[in-house]
């Protein structure tokens, strides 16, 4: 199973298996990590899994997917960087195995 | 779902006299000739948050604004979730409303139990069976020219998708449509507690069948779920279980209801709709936003304050969901139907932690069966002589929507 480093706004960073074809926002809510929210549960209706992609994952993992996660990006309530993505579009694969992502210090 | 049947009481000494409304929301006959014209004229007309002395709801803050109803739905702090008694439970033993009326952090917990068989991409396992059942169901009429939409296609569409989500035999179909209607009714409070316990003797043997037979239906895995590594109580199962039979029933139903009732009255719009397969997904969500169908409740646990005014522990706070999304400060011209919007949150489903878990199924079966209804029946319209009447309800919706074509 892909591994998935979520790294908190304090620098704590904690280390989850999460099943190929789920998102980061769901690895991590299921695992108990806290810093993402996922509101809205995954439908694009709110940015409360916004993240940061670690620089070194950018290339792979890719920027927005859609229109509609960059007009919900543009409501988020962290800052918004290049490298922002809203969680729940980013889903797992092998490929994606170690990604690296950084939670804001607040999703609201 | 909808929370609260309140009972009136004096306005308390620390709300600004000038802050007291009394918008008479569920019996004002202006709401209930037409709610959706009512929504947005609270925006034009009255402050972002008041406190409304209401008979049916009974007293308490309230707010329209989108941002403040966001801000007070996400907070967990100061305070906690209204309980509801619509649904009559016997003190002796009581069951809570699974997980709506929990608070973080067992909250979540709980929702782990079902939300990855509630998620975006495990909902579509469902959607062809939608689309059969959908399709089912105008086969039955679509000959006769004419069908009464809330009874013909609204009403057995959700309930047969719960049945099926649920793990229950789609025979069931007529009883739960019975037992819905009868429990939601405000002209049937009288039966509710009868209905509830015809539920429950029917719920607790399938809770029993479900742990001897494990299947992939939601009452199974809640049967079979884990919290901390523990198995769930007996009464939170059937809490769970009872929570999702009122949750998503009623609500898709008075939602499809509002819409057919715009679909049928606006037929260019509705060709527009047509034209466009592939933009449904924004259809789908600005109509949702056009057509919220309920209200989200709090208590406070503690003093607070919102939008500058202080609130004191105790008193009640209502998001008034359908007429947050009227919101112009976030939906400029907000009565509008726009399918070309910027994607913005809609508080149809609300907001916070309590977040409606269903969102992705209700989403669903919204769109297919605007998808399956004008693909088969492009043309209608409403009878003739048709008076759309919304009975009072804590879930909005007109009561009858005779359809030809």
């Amino acid at each position: 199973m892909p591994k998935i480093t979520y790294v908190a706004h304090d620098g704590a960073r904690t280390d989850v298996d999460v099943t190929e074809g789920e998102n980061a926002m769901h690895g991590a809510l299921f695992n108990g990590v806290d810093g993402i929210v996922g509101e809205c549960g995954g439908a694009l209706a709110c940015a409360t899994c916004h993240c940061y992609v670690d620089e070194s994952w950018i290339a792979k993992v890719g920027g927005p997917s859609s229109q509609e996660e960059q007009d919900m990006l543009g409501i988020a309530a962290a800052e918004v960087k290049p490298n922002s993505r809203l969680g729940c579009q980013i889903v797992i694969s092998d490929e994606l195995d170690g990604l690296v992502v950084h939670t804001p210090d607040r999703q609201y | 779902m909808a929370t609260v049947l309140g009972t009136p009481n004096s306005v308390p000494d620390h709300v600004p006299p000038e802050l007291v409304r009394s918008i008479g929301f569920m019996l004002n006959p202006e709401f209930l000739a037409d709610p959706y014209d009512f929504f947005p004229r609270l925006q034009e007309e009255q402050p972002p948050v008041f406190y409304d002395t209401d008979p049916v709801m009974g007293s308490g803050w309230v707010t329209i604004k989108h941002e403040l109803a966001f801000k007070a739905l996400r907070n967990s702090e100061n305070m906690t979730i209204e309980t509801t008694s619509i649904f009559p439970r016997d003190p002796d033993n009581y069951f809570n409303l699974i997980p709506q009326e929990l608070d973080p952090p067992v909250h979540r917990k709980f929702r782990n139990v079902l939300d990855p068989f509630l998620s975006p991409k495990a909902v579509l396992q469902l959607e062809k069976d939608i689309r059969g059942l959908a399709n089912d169901l105008i086969d039955k009429f679509i000959d006769k020219g004419h069908c009464e939409f809330t009874n013909d296609f609204a009403r057995p569409l959700p309930v047969t998708v719960f049945l099926r989500f649920m793990g229950l035999p789609l025979e069931m179909t007529d009883t739960f449509v019975k037992w819905v209607v009868s429990l939601i009714s405000f002209a049937e409070r009288d039966k509710a507690v009868e209905i509830m316990a015809e539920i429950e003797e029917y719920m607790s043997r399938v809770i029993i069948e479900k742990r001897a037979n494990p299947d992939e239906g939601a009452i199974s895995r809640i049967v079979h779920g884990t919290i901390d590594g523990e198995p769930l109580n007996e009464r939170d199962i059937y809490g769970f279980v009872f929570f999702l039979f009122i949750a998503g029933i009623d609500t898709v139903y008075a939602a499809l209801n509002n819409t057919w009732v715009w679909l049928a009255r606006n037929p260019d719009r509705r060709r527009e709709m047509i034209a466009d397969p592939d933009n449904i997904d924004n259809q789908a969500e600005e109509l949702l936003r056009i057509f919220g169908v309920t209200f989200s409740g709090r208590t406070l646990t503690s003093d607070y304050e919102l939008d500058g005014i202080t609130m004191k522990k105790g008193d009640r706070l209502m998001a008034l969901l359908p007429a947050c999304n009227y919101d112009p400060e976030v939906f400029p011209n907000p009565r509008e139907v726009r399918f070309d919007r910027p994607r913005k949150p809609i508080l149809t489903f609300t907001g916070g932690v309590h977040a409606c878990m269903g969102a992705h199924l209700a989403r669903l079966e919204y769109k297919i069966a605007l998808q399956e209804w004008l693909r088969r029946i492009p043309e209608f319209d409403l009878a003739p002589g048709t008076q759309i009447t919304y009975p009072p309800s804590g879930v909005i919706g007109p009561a009858a929507v005779p359809l030809v074509w």
